[in-house]
């Protein structure tokens, strides 16, 4: 059984369709990529799965449970997290602080007392390779830091499910190269299950073992990464028509 | 090295207590009281800084609560022949649950408009209070039956009941400081929608922190109830100690343990010097320092503390946070 | 009786028109914009007593004054504190509020105050109604400056330069405009505004120099009725309040009064929180 399933779903802002009757599923351990031009509704639909926006139709199910409808903090601690585009930290507090916050209110925060969360977070700041500024304040990191640090804070929240929003955006190519291995090893090591919507393709072509793509709030392709770089529907989304016809043409 | 420095500052804090429970044997009456009023002062403050300095929202009517705790304590002591300190604590209760009831439609509402809808409650409860002449007397206010012993001792008495309740709302303070409550609010304050997306259900934490905080200024109602024997809406409602509550907040440091404390402090102490030299221009200066508080140190003094003081980093920040 | 809830309307709308500038297009919530009305009041008496200026004709004067306070309390204290937060504007405009109240009792003392010029009672009928022509006065200036400022927004280049930096102000930045200058007319606007309504009201009410606190509140109440920093909303919420207030007044009597305002205000911002009308400047 998969993981994550939706069915249906769609959502309309008034008139605009950012959502429009999408069906998707992500398996156990998977990486799947979520790719697509901007304003395909990418964000949209990752905003539905976390219930941060309600859904206008459809129905979408994790574990088994229905969680359309669910708020946001309740279907974290059900064992879904996502880092957000822009990274959104806690900006009066350290770095160590900011992870804990995962640890404390994630999957089996409830259990914890403070002190262990700390240790938690911890372990968690070392996996990213952040220790050398677990009490550095979060406006003195650059971005790459402060990615890793989101990331830290996700895994120390121990989902199932983790959604990486363009987690590569902003890095040189040396972070993202880093970037890349510590999602692969996030994959395999813990057996996290990852929806990663990127734009960096050479990342996410890579990293991903099925590939979805969205255009126009519409699913246009979903199958692996090989067969999305010549499916025709994919170039005609992003490079236009005129440059697919000519293509077929060639 | 660093259990050491912690001991250190625990050791001058345990004296630094000690020294304000003898002190009632060296000095007058008169600056007992002033005490006092300095103690219920940093209460309010330190109950004030759970809703706004940890959870971020600017409850700037806070005092009502002052007030209902007051009322409350009142109307018990008179009709009901409570004892001050059931009462006081009934008063807390009441405030709270007030606290729990408002806060679930007004905690939704963001920032400014929040802060405002706090001002709308006290404005509309103080009306309450003058319009219900029946019930609370209105605007003639409340006279509470007189305390049963002489009057020095019983002075002497609320002097040790406020010490005794800023102590406990600092502890409260403290723990609250290491708890999950603790870093759940600092985490909405500093990014609410953050915090949600990382499993902190908002709601339930803001209302739970607003509703400690109506409890301890409630409680202080109460004391100040029995303390002064005489309650009128205008005063325990009046929306001057709420503001001034909140710069003693922001002047020491919103959001830390202390600085609520030292705030308050330091502006009682001002404002009585100020008021002994310049009784006409005592309001105009604390609208002076307040202006001057929230441009040069808005983190508070505390936070001057923290990294190397300088006046050109001083300056530098001023002249980062301009338009 | 409707006419009268129109004329208490009008000067509430000016009041919102004013304070809703400040907040729509620099979230500042300036606490002070009551005690800056009860200044043009005193401007208005000052020049009343001593020149024997007729009132109506005091109104540029003290909105000239006004708007030197405003434009300069913004321009070096309020301009320091804009992007900071929230609490500290409100606090820094309460601090501003304390020392312009006893600024002005001091120089005034507390008595009561009144402007009372020649022809004060007189008066017209239409109908079975009654109407002061000083209220008269009062209804058309107000839809006047209101009318004067809305022009002014769409018409004049500073006026959308305002609107513009109201939307986001990083973007007006970085098209050359002068933000810190911006904010600093835009608070002189807010006050000259004051000063005008307080010139109006020292006609028709005696004063002190705390009857700021009382503007205020209506201030808030109509804001958020009629959504932030739009000038129809600020006038039509003025209106509504003003007609809600009179015919409360008649039905529950004058008591009860705030206690409605103030209910009213709540339940508005809890159920409708970008107000009747709607929202920012566009």
């Amino acid at each position: 059984m998969a993981l994550l399933e939706g069915k249906g779903v769609s959502k309309s802002f008034g008139a605009l369709n950012a959502v429009d009757q999408i069906d998707f599923q992500i398996g156990q351990n998977e990486i799947l990529g979520l790719i697509g031009p901007n304003g395909a509704g990418k964000t949209t639909l990752v905003n539905l799965i976390t219930g941060v926006y309600p859904l206008t139709t459809g129905k979408i199910v994790f574990n088994g449970q229905r969680i359309d409808g669910l708020k946001p903090a309740r279907i974290s601690r059900l064992g879904m997290t996502r880092t957000f585009q822009i990274v959104k930290p806690f900006p009066g507090m350290s770095v160590r602080e900011n992870v804990v916050i995962g640890s404390l209110f994630g999957k089996n925060g409830a259990a914890r007392t403070t002190r262990s969360a700390f240790q938690e977070a911890d372990r968690w700041i070392e996996y990213v390779n952040l220790q050398d500024y677990r009490k550095a304040s979060v406006d003195q990191i650059n971005i790459s830091f402060r990615k890793r640090m989101d990331l830290a804070k996700a895994l120390a929240m121990e989902p199932d499910l983790l959604m990486l929003d363009e987690v590569m955006a902003g890095l040189n190519s040396k972070d993202i190269e880093e970037m890349m291995a510590l999602v692969t090893r996030v994959n395999q090591e813990l057996k996290t299950t990852l929806l990663v919507i990127e734009h960096v393709m050479k990342a996410v072509m890579s990293i991903s073992h099925r590939v979805m793509v969205l255009h126009h709030g519409r699913k246009i392709a979903d199958a692996s990464p090989q067969e999305i770089v010549k499916d025709d529907r994919v170039i005609e989304a992003y490079l236009g028509e005129r440059y697919a016809k000519a293509r077929r043409a060639s | 090295m660093q259990g050491e420095r912690k001991k250190g500052w625990w050791i001058l804090g345990v004296l630094v207590g000690l020294g304000f429970v003898v002190l009632p044997l060296f000095i007058e009456g008169y600056w007992i009281r002033v005490l006092t009023s300095i103690f219920m002062y940093a209460i309010i403050t330190a109950a004030l800084n759970i809703i706004a300095g940890y959870a971020g929202y600017a409850a700037f009517g806070n005092i009502v609560f002052f007030g209902v705790g007051a009322y409350t304590t009142a109307m018990l002591m008179l009709r009901v022949g409570f004892y001050w300190w059931t009462g006081a604590l009934i008063g807390g209760l009441l405030a709270a649950i007030y606290a729990i009831l408002l806060g679930i439609p007004i905690l939704r509402l963001r920032g400014h408009y929040f802060a405002i809808a706090t001002l709308g409650i006290n404005r509309a409860t103080e009306q309450i209070a003058l319009d219900w002449g029946s019930f609370t007397g209105g605007g003639k206010g409340i006279t509470l039956p007189l305390p049963k012993m002489e009057i020095q001792n019983f002075y002497a008495m609320i002097y040790f009941i406020m010490l005794g309740l800023l102590l406990v709302t600092i502890l409260v303070n403290y723990v609250i400081s290491r708890s999950r409550l603790g870093y759940a609010l600092r985490a909405i304050r500093d990014n609410e929608d953050a915090a949600e997306a990382s499993g902190i259900f908002a709601p339930r934490c803001k209302i739970v922190a607003w509703a400690i905080s109506a409890f301890i200024t409630g409680v202080t109602g109460g004391v100040f109830a029995y303390w002064f024997s005489f309650i009128e809406p205008a005063t325990v409602f009046d929306i001057m100690i709420a503001v001034k509550a909140f710069v003693m907040m922001m002047l020491g440091g919103a959001g830390t343990v202390l600085g609520p404390v030292i705030g308050a402090f330091l502006i009682e102490v001002i404002s009585e010097t100020v008021w002994g030299q310049f009784l006409t221009l005592h309001m105009l200066i604390l609208g002076i320092i307040m202006v001057g508080v929230v441009i040069l140190i808005p983190r508070g003094m505390l936070s001057l503390f923290g990294r190397k003081f300088s006046l050109a980093a001083l300056w530098r920040n001023i002249k980062n946070q301009a338009v | 009786m409707i006419a009268n809830g129109i004329f208490l309307g009008a000067i509430y709308a000016n009041i919102a028109v004013g304070f809703s500038l400040a907040w729509g297009v620099m979230d500042v919530i300036n606490v002070a914009h009551g005690t800056l009305i009860v200044i043009g009041a005193y401007v208005t008496f000052i020049l009343f007593k001593t020149v024997g200026l007729d009132p109506f004709v005091t109104i540029p004067f003290s909105m000239a004054l006004l708007f030197l306070i405003g434009y300069v309390a913004q321009k070096y204290l309020l301009n320091f504190v804009v992007k900071v937060g929230i609490f500290l504007s409100l606090v820094l405009t309460f601090g501003l509020d304390l020392v312009l109240i006893n600024g002005v009792l001091l120089t005034f003392t507390g008595d009561y105050r009144s402007v009372t010029p020649g022809y004060s009672g007189t008066f017209f009928q239409l109908g079975t109604l009654t109407i002061p022509y000083v209220r008269l006065a009062t209804l058309i200036i107000c839809i006047f400056l209101a009318a004067l400022l809305q022009l002014f927004m769409v018409k004049t280049r500073t006026g959308q330069a305002i609107r513009a930096t109201s939307q986001n102000r990083q973007a007006a930045e970085m098209i050359g405009v002068n933000v810190a200058k911006i904010y600093s007319i835009t608070l002189g606007i807010s006050a000259a505004l004051a000063g005008a309504c307080g010139s109006l009201i020292s006609i028709v009410q005696s004063f002190t120099p705390f009857e700021g606190g009382f503007f205020i509140m209506k201030a808030f109440i109509i804001c958020v009725l009629g959504g932030l920093g739009n000038i129809l909303g600020a006038v039509i919420g003025g209106l509504v309040l003003g007609l809600v207030e009179t015919l409360g007044a008649r039905v529950f009597g004058t008591g009860f009064q705030e206690a409605i305002s103030a209910i009213i205000m709540i339940l508005v911002l809890i159920f409708m929180p970008k107000g009747i009308v709607g929202s920012k400047y566009k």
